[in-house]
C-alpha cells in the first residue's frame, strides 16, 4: 500500500488568534502538495506542527494508518520527517559532508569519526543528483541554491519519506530554481511525499500535483492542479466577508498639493521606485513579504543608503544623511517591529512618547519631568490609551496600546509631522484596535498628514488607502485607485513574476 | 522623597543593605580590626578609586558598551600625570594634559567600536593591552617617584572625617546619577541602551551618544589614576591595572544591566561599590593567601554575572509574557 500522511482535524491557537482550525487533507506517496495562502493564513504553523516545533490544540496526525504524535523535532526526524526552512539550519564552516551527516556521525570504534564512510556517502547523494559540489568544501562558501542543496542532502541521508519546504525559490534566481525542480523531481520519482508550502502561483502549476488553499487558518479548498487555473486559485486566496468596519470610516475628502514625490529610487533592495504622496492622502503599499515595501520607505526615511534617485519634498530634493534629518523634515515611521525598532519596550510610556522631543521638553539645562508627564497625558489621552498609570513599562501594554504609543510619539503636539509611514500597524493587534488604527490614519489625513500605510493583508490596504501601490521583488508593478481597487487584481499584481 | 524611599526599599537597595551587614558583621566576628578607624579609612581609599573606575564604566555599560581598558587608561593618567610632575611641570597643568590624554583614550575606544565596527568588548581589550605596553615602555617599566608635596595633597587631605578622594567619588556619582535620569543625554543613553534601532529611528543619534561616554569613561579612568598617583606619591605601570574588572563588577552588582539601558540609581550603585569593597577590604583583614583573593575576585565577578543573567530572564520574561497580560 502506498504510504501517506494524512492531517485530520488539526487546529491550533495562540492567545488571541486561531492560527489553524479543522485542517485535514492527505499527502501520498510519490506526490508533491502545495499549500498556497496568503501571509498569515496558516502554514507556517502548519509546517512547525509538522516538523513537531510546536503541537496541535485538536486533531491527528496520521501516519500510514497510524496515529503519530510529532513530540519535537528530534522526533520528526526519527519518523522520518524533514522539514527545509527557508533560513538553512547549516554550520557554515563546516564541510558539505559534516553537514550531511550533523546530528548523526557514524563512527568506528572509540568514538572515532568514520570518515571513509562520510565522504562515501555523500559522494554517492552528490552524484545521484549530479551537482557540482565538492563534499569536502565548506557549506559557507557554497551559493544559496547550493546550500540548499545540501540541506535536501541532508534530508535524504537520513532517508526521510516527508519532505516539505518553506518557500524554497525565495532566495533563488531562475536557473537555481530550475536545479531545485529537478532535484524535486527526482524526489518525488523515488516516491517521497513532498509538502511544497509557496504563493508563487507560477511555480505551484510547475511542480505541484495537488494544492492546497490556506486562508485565515482554515482550509478553503483542496484540488488536483492540473484541473486548475489561476484565477481558481486567486479567487480561493482571497474570498472573504468583508465587513462594515471600512464602509464606517469617517475619509478625508480634501487631497491637497503634492507632499511627497519618490523618483527612480534605487539601492540594493528597491528598483527604480517613484511615486507621489499628496497631503491628507493615504498611499498604501501592498505586496508580499519580501516585496520590499519596508525597504523602500527605510530608504525614504534615510535608515538605509540610496544609491540614485530623488526625494522631493514640496518640490524641494532632500538629501537625508539620517534618521535624524528625515524627521526634522516632518517624516515619521513608526517601524513594522514594534518591540525591535519602535520601542524601548523595558521603558515607561512617558519616555518612549517624549523620545524624538527632548528638546522641547528642556526647563533650562535640564528635562522637565511636568512637560513629559503632560506631553504623555495628552497622548494617552487622545488616543485613549488603556493604562493604569503613565510609568507603566511599554512591554506591560497589550499590542494594540503599544501601537499607539508610537502613533502618540509621532503625532504628539510637538511633533511636527507631515509625512507619517506606518509599516504593519496592525501586526498582532486584535480588530476592535485594528479599526481604531484605520479611523486614526483617516483623521491624520484630515489633518493634511500624508500617510503612507504599508500592510501585507490585502484587505485592509485596499480599504483604508486612497490609492495602492503594489510591489513584487523590489519593484513597483502597479497602481490602483480605491474604487478600481480588488483583492484579485492587487495579488495578480503583487505575485506578477 | 517618600516616593524615592518607597522606590528605593522594593529594589535592589534592601536586599544590598542586608549583604553588607552581613559581610561586615562577619569579617568583624572574625577578625575584630575589621571595624577599627585604620581599616575604615581604607575602605574609603580602596572605594574611592573603583567607584571612580565604576562611575564611567556604569554609564558606559547603560549604553550597551563596555571599556575593558579603563585601569589601564586610569594607570596612563597616573604614570604620565607623575613623569610630567617630575620633570617640573606644575602639577595643574599635568593634571589637565592628563585629562585630556583620557579623552583621547575615550576617542580611540569610540572610534574602534563605531566608526570601525569592533566589539568593544575586543576593541578595548585590544587597546588595554596596547596602553600597558606603551606605559611600560615610556616609563622603563620602572616607579616614577613624586616629589612634589603639593601634588600629594589631593589624596591627603581630608574633609571631616571624610578624604578628599572618598568625597569626589561621592560628588561625581551624585552628579552623574542627577544627569543621567535629568537630562537630555542621560535620558538618551538610557533609549540607547535600552534599544539602539528604536532610538536611531526616533532621531537620536546612536554614535554621538556612545562616543561622548567613552570619552568620559577615558577621563573618569585618568582623575581615578591620578587620584592614586596622589595617594601613592609615585605613579607606576602596576597601578590601577585591573580596576575595571572591580569597575564592572560593581556596576552589576549595583544594578546596571550588562546588556544596557538599565539601573537601579546611583544609590544602590555606591551599595554596589561598597559592598564589593567591604568584601574585599575583609578578605585582605583575614590574611588572605593573594592567590585565593584572585580566586575570590573572580568568583565575585560570575555570581554577579549570574544575578544579572537571572534579572534579564526575568524581564524577557516579562517582555514575552506582556502582549497577553492585558487585554486591550
Amino acid at each position: 500500500m502506498a504510504q501517506y500522511i494524512e492531517f485530520s482535524g488539526i487546529g491550533k491557537a495562540y492567545p488571541g488568534v486561531q492560527a489553524l482550525k479543522d485542517i485535514s487533507f492527505r499527502a501520498s506517496e510519490g506526490r508533491v502538495v502545495a499549500l498556497l495562502g496568503e501571509n498569515g493564513a496558516g502554514k507556517s504553523t502548519l509546517l512547525k506542527i509538522l516538523s513537531g516545533d510546536t503541537q496541535p490544540d485538536e486533531g491527528k496526525i496520521i501516519i500510514n494508518g497510524e496515529e503519530n504524535r510529532i513530540a519535537s523535532p528530534y522526533d520528526a526526524i526519527t519518523k522520518g520527517i524533514s522539514v527545509i526552512y527557508q533560513e538553512r539550519q547549516l554550520a557554515p564552516s563546516m564541510s558539505v559532508i559534516e553537514n550531511v551527516f550533523a546530528g548523526d556521525l557514524p563512527t568506528k570504534r572509540f568514538g572515532v569519526l568514520d570518515k571513509k564512510k562520510m565522504l562515501q556517502t555523500t559522494q554517492e547523494i552528490i552524484d545521484k543528483f549530479g551537482l557540482p559540489i565538492d563534499p569536502e568544501d565548506p557549506v559557507g562558501r557554497l551559493s544559496v541554491a547550493y546550500q540548499q542543496m545540501v540541506e535536501i542532502m541532508k534530508a535524504y541521508r537520513r532517508d526521510s519519506k516527508i519532505i516539505a519546504f518553506d518557500e524554497p525559490t525565495a532566495p533563488l534566481t531562475d536557473t537555481e530554481i530550475a536545479i531545485l525542480f529537478r532535484l524535486i523531481n527526482q524526489l518525488r520519482e523515488e516516491g517521497k511525499i513532498i509538502i511544497y508550502v509557496s504563493h508563487r502561483l507560477a511555480e505551484i502549476f510547475q511542480i505541484t500535483d495537488e494544492i492546497v488553499v490556506l486562508k485565515d487558518g482554515r482550509m478553503v479548498k483542496t484540488m488536483v492542479t492540473a484541473e486548475s487555473n489561476e484565477s481558481d486559485l486567486i479567487r480561493a486566496m482571497v474570498g472573504r466577508d468583508i465587513g462594515d468596519t471600512y464602509s464606517n470610516l469617517s475619509r478625508n475628502e480634501n487631497i491637497g498639493e503634492v507632499l511627497l514625490e519618490v523618483n527612480n529610487l534605487n539601492n540594493d533592495m528597491v528598483h527604480d521606485v517613484s511615486f507621489k504622496l499628496h497631503k491628507g492622502e493615504i498611499v498604501g503599499f501592498a505586496g508580499l513579504i519580501g516585496a520590499g515595501r519596508s525597504e523602500v520607505v527605510r530608504a525614504i526615511f534615510g535608515a538605509d543608503p540610496i544609491l540614485s534617485g530623488e526625494i522631493k519634498i514640496d518640490g524641494e530634493i532632500c538629501k537625508f544623511s539620517s534618521e535624524k534629518d528625515a524627521i526634522d523634515r516632518g517624516i515619521a515611521l513608526c517601524p513594522e517591529d514594534r518591540k525591535d525598532q519602535g520601542l524601548v519596550m523595558w521603558r515607561d510610556i512617558t519616555d518612549n512618547i517624549s523620545m524624538p522631543v527632548l528638546d522641547k521638553l528642556m526647563s533650562g539645562l535640564f528635562i522637565s519631568r511636568k512637560k513629559s508627564e503632560d506631553l504623555a497625558e495628552r497622548a494617552v489621552e487622545k488616543y485613549s490609551i488603556k493604562t493604569p498609570s503613565l510609568d507603566k513599562i511599554v512591554s506591560e501594554l497589550s499590542g494594540g496600546n503599544q501601537q499607539k504609543v508610537i502613533l502618540g510619539r509621532w503625532t504628539s503636539d510637538l511633533m511636527d509631522t507631515r509625512i507619517l509611514i506606518l509599516d504593519e500597524p496592525t501586526k498582532g493587534i486584535d480588530v476592535g484596535t485594528k479599526a481604531e488604527v484605520y479611523q486614526m490614519c483617516c483623521d491624520f489625513a484630515k489633518q493634511g498628514i500624508g500617510v503612507i500605510f504599508i500592510s501585507s493583508e490585502l484587505t485592509e490596504v485596499i480599504n483604508v488607502a486612497d490609492n495602492i501601490i503594489v510591489m513584487h521583488n523590489g519593484h513597483i508593478t502597479g497602481e490602483v485607485r480605491r474604487a478600481e481597487a480588488t483583492e484579485e487584481n492587487v495579488l495578480a499584481l503583487a505575485m506578477l513574476d | 522623597m517618600k516616593k524615592t524611599l518607597i522606590k528605593f526599599s522594593k529594589g535592589k537597595g534592601v536586599t544590598l543593605v542586608i549583604v553588607i551587614a552581613v559581610v561586615v558583621i562577619f569579617f568583624s566576628i572574625l577578625k575584630k580590626e575589621y571595624l577599627s578607624w585604620d581599616n575604615i579609612r581604607g575602605i574609603m581609599y580602596a572605594m574611592s578609586l573603583t567607584g571612580t573606575i565604576t562611575c564611567g564604566m556604569a554609564c558606559l555599560m547603560m549604553s550597551g558598551s563596555i571599556d575593558l581598558a579603563s585601569g589601564a587608561e586610569g594607570m596612563m593618567g597616573g604614570l604620565v600625570c607623575a613623569m610630567l610632575i617630575a620633570r617640573g611641570m606644575a602639577f595643574p597643568l599635568a593634571i589637565v594634559l592628563c585629562l585630556l590624554m583620557g579623552a583621547v583614550f575615550g576617542l580611540i575606544n569610540a572610534f574602534l567600536s563605531n566608526v570601525m565596527n569592533f566589539m568593544p568588548f575586543i576593541a578595548t581589550m585590544a587597546m588595554s593591552s596596547v596602553w600597558q605596553g606603551v606605559g611600560a615602555i615610556i616609563s622603563g617599566n620602572s616607579t616614577i617617584m613624586i616629589t612634589d608635596r603639593a601634588f600629594w595633597k589631593i589624596g591627603a587631605t581630608n574633609l571631616w572625617i571624610f578624604p578628599l578622594p572618598f568625597i569626589v567619588m561621592v560628588v561625581l556619582l551624585l552628579v552623574y546619577g542627577w544627569l543621567i535620569s535629568n537630562t537630555k543625554i542621560g535620558r538618551q543613553l538610557l533609549l540607547c541602551g535600552g534599544n539602539r534601532n528604536a532610538a536611531r529611528l526616533a532621531g537620536i543619534n546612536f554614535n554621538k551618544i556612545s562616543t561622548i561616554f567613552f570619552v568620559n569613561n577615558g577621563v573618569i579612568a585618568c582623575i581615578g589614576g591620578i587620584i592614586l598617583a596622589s595617594r601613592m606619591h609615585n605613579g607606576t605601570v602596576g597601578n590601577v591595572v585591573g580596576a575595571e574588572m572591580d569597575g564592572m563588577v560593581a556596576a552589576i552588582i549595583g544594578g546596571v544591566s550588562f546588556l544596557g539601558g538599565g539601573s537601579s540609581g546611583m544609590g544602590v550603585l555606591f551599595l554596589g561599590i561598597l559592598m564589593l569593597t567591604c568584601f574585599k577590604s575583609g578578605l585582605y583583614i583575614i590574611n588572605l593567601n593573594a592567590y585565593w583573593m584572585v580566586c575570590a575576585n573572580g568568583v565575585l565577578l560570575v555570581i554577579a554575572l549570574i544575578v544579572d543573567f537571572l534579572r534579564e530572564r526575568a524581564r524577557l520574561r516579562s517582555l514575552k509574557a506582556a502582549p497577553h497580560s492585558q487585554k486591550s
